[in-house]
């Protein structure tokens, strides 16, 4: 089986400042991924670039065809849906919209408002915030907002960055379990970002460390997870 | 009382306009942050088409309709041709940019069409209707007037497309992330807003006659307009243009006389600059991070 998604040699720069020195990883379809590593080692970068946000040399491939030149607009229509860092929420724009937004792309419209109920179906909360401005939901709400926005979209692939950042850990585990039911339940695969280590592999099958923009250490979560060096510098035990 | 209410009821009539060129202002104003000067100039040029296929034998309503396509094509045209390589250029470079627009507009109707004042029809009766306080033009234009902003209301408010604009305004990076064309969107922005300036230009024509500077006076009017409605606000622009044009008409007649009604307008705007500069209605907004 071809995998769904191949990346070789990426390599990614801001400007004169390189931070992607030849990142490769592949994922299969319906599994969780996870990229672990320090702050500034390129795990945001890494997502950026897959979805055409950053200037990058290399090559990825999604479902067999290379999206490494596409335009963001392009690459989200393949069912790729970035859940960025920040949340990227429309903030004047009611929850409603905002969610209405991340099916933009669907052509069939008619089943929008099904997949509305959906999202409140994982989301509960985001209902009874259906017609309030965005920007005053409180940062779980939001997140739950961007996870749900990316949902809209019926992703093949989501690209989750830190979507634990900033949450209460009840509230982490309460989004985590809902990504474990959707991967589960709907085949979404998932490429998450964590700075929670223990959380994201205990989520994952599959997890990469990346230390100054390359790979240091793949492998399923699990073996991963009892790695000596990962454990002192990610898990902290 | 009688000649009052005459100047209020006139003064509505070109407040929809200044409400119309106002909203065009912050339209441009909402995706960009910036002041687009060439507005009224654009408004004017579409114009002087209406007027070409009126005296090439076109009925005034189908030249109506052909003149708002030209205008939003013009729009779209520009800002792609013209404003898109200067997207990311620093402020003042796009206002050099915007201003050129304006004068080189002007000067190549005037070269085209002459300096010459022209009448332009109205396609409304002549007579006065409600008991001689208003002109059936007057009336229409502000039918017209009310038919456009409900009609952009419903677009924004209620169509895939207008909250896609909407989002676009708002946030570019997170627009892309779902798939809008935010250049697009922006491009769609300026035919909509050049468009809104079209039927603006053909509804004040007859009242201030065609010619080349015509929009000069009205775009400061509608700049007030925005300003004074809160140049973020679509809303409170139509309110302020609306509110202008009755306090620039009831003043000029009764106050400061008409040689000084343009000074209202700059009265306005600095007024509300030094003491509100979001306007009455510009909104806050509070936002978490």
């Amino acid at each position: 089986m071809a995998a769904l998604l191949e990346v070789a040699k990426l390599h990614a720069a801001y400007g004169p400042t390189r931070v992607l020195h030849g990142i490769g990883l592949s994922m299969e379809q319906g599994t969780i991924t996870t990229l672990l590593g320090a702050n500034g080692a390129g795990k945001t970068t890494t997502l950026r670039a897959l979805c055409g946000m950053v200037k990058t040399q290399g090559e990825v491939r999604f479902e067999g065809g290379r999206i490494d030149a596409k335009a963001t607009e392009d690459i989200v229509r393949l069912g790729i849906a970035h859940v960025p860092d920040g949340r990227g929420t429309f903030v004047n724009l009611s929850t409603e919209e905002n969610l209405r937004l991340g099916a933009y792309v669907r052509k069939d419209r008619g089943n929008i408002d099904a997949d509305l109920e959906r999202v409140f179906g994982y989301f509960p909360r985001l209902k009874e915030r259906r017609t309030q401005q965005a920007g005053t939901l409180s940062g779980g709400e939001q997140q739950m907002l961007a996870v749900s926005r990316a949902l809209m979209l019926r992703p093949k692939l989501m690209l989750l960055d830190e979507p634990s950042f900033g949450l209460a850990p009840l509230i982490v585990k309460e989004l985590f379990g809902i990504l474990r039911t959707v991967n589960q339940k709907e085949r979404v695969s998932m490429l998450v970002v964590e700075q929670n280590a223990a959380m994201a592999l205990e989520l994952a099958d599959h997890a990469y460390v990346i230390e100054t923009g390359r790979v240091v250490l793949s492998g399923t979560a699990a073996d991963i997870k009892r790695d000596d060096n990962v454990r002192r510098a990610y898990l902290g035990y | 009382m009688d000649a009052f209410l005459h100047q209020v009821l006139a003064g509505l009539a070109t407040g929809g306009i200044y409400a119309s060129l106002a909203l065009a202002l912050v339209m441009i104003y909402q995706a960009t942050h910036l002041v687009n000067f060439a507005q009224g100039e654009m408004a004017m040029f579409a114009t002087y088409f209406a007027w070409s296929l009126i005296n090439a034998g076109v009925p005034y309503w189908p030249a109506f309709f052909l003149t708002v396509i030209f205008a939003f094509v013009l729009g779209v045209v520009i800002e792609r041709v013209i404003i898109r390589p200067v997207e990311n250029a620093p402020v003042l470079a796009v206002v050099v940019v915007f201003i050129a627009l304006l004068v080189i507009l002007n000067s190549v109707t005037g070269w085209i069409y002459s300096y010459t004042i022209k009448t332009f029809p109205s396609p409304f009766p002549a007579e006065p209707i409600f008991g001689k306080y208003m002109s059936a033009h007057e009336a229409g234009a502000i039918g017209v007037t009310i038919v456009v902003l409900l009609a952009l209301y419903a677009f924004f408010r209620f169509t895939p497309l207008g909250l896609a604009m909407r989002a676009a305004a708002q946030n570019p990076d997170s627009a892309r992330l779902v798939g809008i064309r935010v250049g697009w969107m922006l491009a769609l922005g300026w035919g909509l807003a050049a468009a809104i300036g079209g039927v603006a230009g053909m509804m004040v024509a007859p009242i201030v006659y065609l010619d080349p500077n015509m929009m000069g006076g009205i775009l400061l009017y509608a700049f007030a307009a925005a300003l004074v409605g809160g140049i973020d606000s679509p809303g409170g622009a139509v309110l302020g243009g609306f509110m202008v044009g009755v306090l620039e008409n009831v003043l000029g007649a009764f106050v400061i006389g008409n040689e000084l009604k343009l000074a209202v307008a700059l009265v306005l705007i600095i007024g509300v600059l030094t003491v509100k500069p979001s306007g009455f209605f510009g909104k806050v907004f509070v936002t978490r991070v």
